[in-house]
């Protein structure tokens, strides 16, 4: 037993394997799997998919919808309506009276405390994302959020602490090679 | 038929809009309705799809910067709408994904304007399984018989990896099929 340890710890250090390959062969095989890809069209005759899939449309709906986009589009833009001379006076008084909300609401603004983020409900925050659905997947959210900036316990209703991760770990992994841990190598 | 780029042109001038945007419209209306309808599989949710798609389309012209050919660009825009049309419409009926794709599948045999048969079904079945992009890819290419290169400049996909999507596709969908 000793000698076939022996042996593979040399095979390990050499990083040499006795396996070999055609010549070209990794210079063809890009070409060889496009091909083989490519079969599935021409085998397409042969298969079992069905060659339509049976949706139908209502008799002429392909003449009545050109006109229907059309109308909507031209309804979309609308009209430009022309601005009037008189209409000057009154932009005179709006910016007077905004002017005056503004120099009031800073003063009125000033007397109390700005709002902050812990002022925000966990409920109002929820509803937000509730509404407003982030394109984003788990996936996307951990490549944008660096992980060092936010600690794993403020996304979770309980602390985890290593007695959940080993729990966790103990019934879910299987093989520890799995983890993807760092070798060490202990020679 | 006229060049793409003189409808394009045509399109950004105010003079000329509107009748470019007419033979935009009859140009395309049908092929996006069939991209569109393989996505949302009812038809009058396609119908408001396809509208949305030509009103966007309407508004956004003077942001298209020819960079892309405008059929792709139209492609994209039909499927990120239909896309988002499901998306609002599973947040609405309060499911998820795969259970919105379920039910529409479901829908389709009370749906007067599908006349498919059991293996038509059948096949609306797996590929309620397969995932977007592979469902999308499978569509594009065996019936709507696009090229793999047209597919890439829609989906901003390589080839390569278009080819390695359909083959899984087409394979899952044959053991779909063949099971029973």
């Amino acid at each position: 037993m000793d000698a076939f340890w022996r042996l593979i710890h040399t095979m390990k250090k050499d990083k040499k394997n006795s396996f070999n390959t055609p010549e070209g062969y990794f210079e063809s095989f890009n070409e060889r799997l496009m091909s083989r890809l490519g079969q599935d069209e021409t085998d397409a005759s042969e298969s079992i998919i069905p060659k339509t899939d049976g949706f139908g449309v209502p008799v002429g709906y392909f003449e009545t919808i050109g006109p229907t986009i059309l109308s909507k589009t031209t309804t979309e833009k609308g009209k430009v309506i022309p601005l009037r001379a008189y209409r000057k006076f009154y932009y005179g008084a709006a910016a007077v009276a905004a002017v005056l909300i503004i120099v009031f609401g800073l003063n009125w603004n000033a007397k109390t405390n700005p709002v902050t983020f812990d002022d925000l409900a966990n409920t109002e925050i929820d509803a937000y994302f509730e509404a407003n659905a982030s394109e984003l997947t788990s996936y996307d959210l951990a490549e944008v959020v660096a992980l060092e900036d936010i600690q794993l316990n403020d996304m979770l209703e309980e602390d985890l602490n290593s007695e959940h991760i080993l729990e966790y770990l103990d019934e879910n992994v299987e093989d520890v090679r799995d983890l993807n841990l760092e070798e060490i190598d202990y020679e | 038929m006229i060049a793409e780029e003189t409808l394009v042109q045509e399109l950004k001038d105010q003079k000329s809009q509107a009748k470019a945007f007419e033979v935009l419209v009859n140009t395309y209306k049908e092929r996006l309705y069939w991209h569109i309808r393989r996505i949302v599989l009812n038809h009058d949710d396609a119908d408001d799809v396809l509208q949305n798609t030509f009103i966007k389309v309407y508004k956004n012209i003077d942001g298209f910067k020819g960079e892309s050919k405008l059929y792709s660009w139209l492609y994209r825009i039909a499927t990120n709408e239909s896309l988002t049309f499901l998306k609002q419409k599973s947040k609405k009926l309060g499911i998820g994904d795969q259970e919105l794709k379920d039910r529409m599948v479901e829908n389709l045999q009370a749906d007067v304007y599908f006349e498919g048969d059991a293996i038509q079904l059948k096949l609306q079945k797996a590929l309620a399984e397969l995932p977007d992009k592979q469902k999308l890819v499978f569509t594009m290419k065996y019936f709507q018989e696009m090229k793999y290169e047209d597919i890439s400049e829609v989906l901003e996909t390589s080839v390569g990896a278009l080819k390695a999507s359909y083959h899984l596709a087409v394979k899952k969908i044959e053991a779909y099929l063949k099971a029973d």
